[in-house]
């Protein structure tokens, strides 16, 4: 995972292709929304994990993983797989992926905001 | 992936796209409005499920799996217990890529699955096949609806009509007696011209001619 890049910039240039004359900046408008939403979603899967609830951490690592995959945040992408994979074998105790969930997301969200 | 430009353009098709993710939204309705579709969005199973129960709804949905109120496989699972001639297409987008995964999405009533994050090329291709199968359903059912309809006209010429030997009338259900061209133009999609064989030209219109031209002589 360590040599993912924190956010893959092919796919925002592939985003960027979808612009239409006239309208927003695509890619502006896809960073801004994943700002306002991930961090609920991040919320849902410490909660989930201090809760014990392994589908809860299966399903809210699986919208989180999503939302990273759409803008290219490879790391958060590879680390949420890992967190639903260990939802799905109902091991939901282990509060170091959180850890490590907080610690990944502040990292793209201050490479995301260099962006806008 | 840049979109193959030998794809034919679109064919006019309002798409349903379904997605708690607003970022995943605004970059699926951005394909396909760029590839010329009209796009409607619902943040949950639930207003998708909404949407596609009305009568001017739309005919081709793409459904996340896992949203509030009601996943994509449920949002399925309830269209196609609703019996219909123009089912809607539906296509589930997830990132869930196992087997066992789309053999249950198929199974729930999806027609397909798109990976997420999407391919614009192949999520456009899949939406072309739904656009084509979705315009074929609809000139089939139009097509039905003809036949139908010429099947009910033909039932009913068909049976024993009980016809005067002598003038020809027919006796409807009513116990009227129709003259013949009234009662097949009441129970069939025709019209009668009226005209005059060469036999009763002979036998009726000349020896009326004859008799008036005879008395014009006469004064």
């Amino acid at each position: 995972m360590s040599g993912l890049p924190v956010l893959d910039h092919a796919t925002l240039d592939r985003l960027r292709e979808l612009n239409e004359p006239g309208e927003p900046d695509i890619v502006i408008e896809v960073l801004t929304l994943f700002l306002e939403d991930a961090p609920a979603r991040v919320a849902a899967v410490a909660a989930a994990q201090a809760a014990g609830d392994a589908r809860g951490l299966e399903r809210a690592a699986h919208g989180l993983k999503g939302s990273a995959g759409n803008i290219g945040a490879l790391r958060l992408q590879a680390l949420c797989h890992r967190i639903e994979d260990l939802g799905r074998l109902e091991e939901a105790g282990d509060p170091m992926v959180v850890l490590s969930l907080h610690e990944e997301f502040e990292t793209l969200r201050q490479e995301v905001t260099r962006l806008l | 992936m840049a979109v193959d430009a030998a794809l034919p353009s679109p064919v006019p098709l309002t798409i349903l796209v379904a997605d708690d993710d607003a970022g995943s939204r605004r970059i699926v309705a951005g394909m396909l409005r760029k590839a010329g579709y009209e796009v409607i969005q619902a943040e949950n199973g639930a207003q998708a499920w909404a949407l596609l129960q009305r009568a001017d709804g739309p005919q081709l949905a793409i459904l996340d799996w896992m949203m509030p109120e009601l996943d994509g496989t449920e949002v399925c699972r309830r269209v196609r217990a609703v019996p219909t001639d123009t089912p809607a297409y539906l296509i589930l987008l997830t990132s869930r890529g196992r087997s066992v995964d789309i053999v249950e999405g198929l199974k729930a009533g999806a027609n397909d699955h798109v990976t997420k994050p999407a391919d614009e090329g192949e999520l456009l291709a899949r939406v072309q096949v739904g656009a084509r199968v979705v315009h074929l359903q609809h000139a089939l059912a139009d097509r039905v609806a003809r036949l139908e309809e010429a099947l009910r006209n033909v039932q009913q010429l068909q049976g024993l009509l009980p016809i005067c030997s002598y003038c020809k009338r027919i006796r409807d259900d009513r116990n009227y007696w129709q003259q013949v061209e009234s009662y097949i133009t009441h129970h069939a999609d025709v019209q009668f011209s009226h005209s005059c064989c060469p036999d009763c030209y002979e036998r009726v219109v000349k020896p009326e001619l004859d008799a008036l031209e005879a008395s014009d002589g006469d004064t």
